[in-house]
């Protein structure tokens, strides 16, 4: 099945059927959903604009309202297997409390985000266009994140890659990731 | 049925004060049909000042419309085509059910103010025993704001096993200093008109001035600062220009008035004592650790609503009582509604509840009922990964 963001696919297969899953940042549910559908997991959402809250009721999920840091703090210690943070890394205010965060309430963290080191990125930002999201380009303010900074700030956090895997559009990229990955997603736990 | 009924549910209840009150009515209205496997019973709470008339009745015509009018009906968010609404009018209140306005049949008097202190766990007491009488064993759903979010989330406390469901919106799990500051201006209001003469005012002049005020103070709780400049800013009333005097002039004096003088012609002033007085003991947490203990067995699932704007019981109490909730592993959604109206936001945001209220309800009335939740992981249960 294809899909507009191809690391949901591979945030299903990651996940075991039946699991406790809860989606830090769940939009308008449509991850949740798939969950549900593909694995008839138990899930919840987190999610802070009203409009996507209404689409996850009407999908029949239970979402609590709010900023992610504000929402994690609601729930129990190791209440959830799974804590899922999907292309929301970077938006963060403060993504290395969040990181600790989804792992005091999950004893895994799923976390995708697009590579600022892509070869593209890098050529754009070496011809002088910048790294990031352009000024004129109207879209909210978010960290440029590479798998360098990421395996750093994990590795600092006490947070283990358990498993990372890299790809570009449908496309699983194993050989030089750091440059030739759109997309990467990391399943992390404690170390 | 089509019109208010009353119900004797106890020939005598033993209240959470300790006294014993008797007999005790409850009035209430009923829209739809409850179907053959009884579970389609919508409990719906009134508010501070309101009645069992939730809305009118299609059958009857010519019919005044009720208090959430919008919301119950054919079709609408509470559609009576497919589901069974009950409203009754809450203890200790002024229409139809036994409050202070009620005659003792002790000495055949009014009660007034040896009427005893109900609180809202007494009026959902009651309730429980209507639900009994009318063969109602499972609740789809309670709702209410307000106090009849109060209600709601008592009922799920007291009769876990009775709600599948509670809505409750612009509401609190446990009254705040503000709020019970904003309610005891209210009473006061009331002790200071001299025709209140301790409660015993029935068959004289009623404390119409000090009901008036209080329900100022009320009304004022319940508007927002972006509401009343967007309705009346500086507007004045009848004048073109400023009268330098102490006449009413500006729009919001003359509207805070007339909602006052309204409010004396529908509503009791002891019964508004009592109502207050049962908001400021609600706090769920009371007798328990925390608020998070209270909800432990607590097996319905929950949509938290509250309103930006709404300083009476703000966002964050409700974020309050969702994280005990979520703490618990209690399914609950929350939603903060982003309106300028304030307090009274749960009334008139129909159109935006409509659709959140409809879903949810959907939702619930397929998920299976389960008296316990599911507390334990995949992992716990041996799925491994």
């Amino acid at each position: 099945m294809m899909s507009r963001r191809p690391d949901w696919d591979v945030i299903v297969e990651l996940i075991p059927a039946g699991t406790r899953v809860l989606d830090l940042g769940c939009g308008n549910g449509e991850l949740l959903a798939r969950l549900l559908v593909r694995k008839s997991v138990f899930a919840r959402g987190v999610e802070h604009d009203e409009a996507n809250v209404r689409a996850c009721v009407a999908r029949g999920l239970s979402v609590r309202q709010g900023d992610i840091e504000e929402g994690l703090a609601d729930f129990a210690d190791g209440s959830w297997d799974y804590a899922i943070l999907s292309q929301t890394l970077g938006c963060l205010q403060r993504p290395l409390p969040v990181l600790a965060e989804m792992l005091r309430v999950a004893r895994f963290g799923i976390v995708s985000f697009s590579n600022a080191g892509h070869w593209r990125a890098r050529w754009r930002a070496a011809t002088g266009r910048g790294a990031g999201t352009e000024l004129a380009s109207g879209l909210p303010l978010a960290r440029s994140i590479t798998l360098a900074q990421f395996r750093a700030a994990t590795a600092r956090q006490g947070i283990e890659i358990k498993e990372w895997l890299h790809w570009s559009g449908t496309r699983r990229i194993q050989a030089w990731p750091a440059w030739r990955a759109r997309t990467t997603i990391g399943l992390l736990r404690r170390r | 049925m089509s019109s208010v009924q009353i119900q004797t549910v106890a020939p005598e209840m033993r209240l959470q004060g300790g006294a014993a009150l008797g007999p005790v009515d409850l009035a209430y209205e009923t829209y739809g049909r409850l179907n053959e496997r009884k579970d389609n019973a919508i409990l719906i709470c009134h508010a501070l000042s309101g009645d069992a008339h939730v809305a009118a009745h299609p059958e009857v015509p010519g019919q005044r419309p009720g208090w959430w009018e919008a919301a119950v009906g054919p079709g609408k968010a509470f559609d009576t085509d497919r589901y069974f609404v009950v409203c009754s009018n809450v203890l200790g209140s002024c229409y139809g059910s036994t409050g202070p306005a009620s005659i003792d049949p002790r000495t055949g008097r009014p009660y007034g103010l040896s009427f005893p202190i109900v609180t809202v766990a007494d009026m959902v007491e009651a309730q429980r025993r209507l639900l009994d009488a009318l063969g109602i064993e499972k609740l789809l759903a309670v709702a209410g704001g307000s106090l009849g979010g109060m209600q709601a989330l008592q009922w799920s406390v007291a009769y876990p096993e009775r709600v599948r469901s509670a809505i409750v919106l612009a509401a609190t799990a446990s009254s705040s200093a503000q709020s019970i500051a904003l309610n005891e201006l209210a009473r006061q209001a009331i002790y200071a008109d001299a025709n209140w003469d301790r409660g015993s005012y029935y068959g004289r002049i009623p404390p119409h001035a000090g009901l008036a005020l209080a329900r100022m103070v009320g009304h004022v709780t319940y508007l927002s600062e972006a509401s009343m400049k967007a309705k009346f800013g500086r507007r004045l009333r009848h004048r073109e220009d400023y009268g330098f005097g102490f006449a009413p002039e500006f729009q919001i004096e003359t509207y805070l008035q007339h909602q006052g003088h309204r409010f004396t012609e529908r509503f009791d002033a002891n019964a508004l004592l009592y109502v207050t007085k049962a908001i400021d003991y609600f706090d769920l947490a009371y007798g328990r650790a925390n608020l998070a203990e209270a909800f432990r067995d607590v097996a319905a699932h929950f949509l938290v609503v509250s309103f930006s704007s709404d300083w009476l019981y703000p966002p964050a109490q409700s974020k309050e009582l969702v994280r005990a909730l979520l703490q618990n592993d209690v399914d609950a959604t929350y939603v903060e509604v982003r309106s300028d109206y304030g307090h009274d936001a749960f009334l008139l945001e129909i159109e935006r509840l409509a659709g959140l209220t409809r879903d949810f309800l959907a939702q619930t009335a397929e998920k299976r009922f389960q008296a316990r939740r599911r507390r334990q992981s995949a992992f716990a249960q041996g799925a491994g990964i």
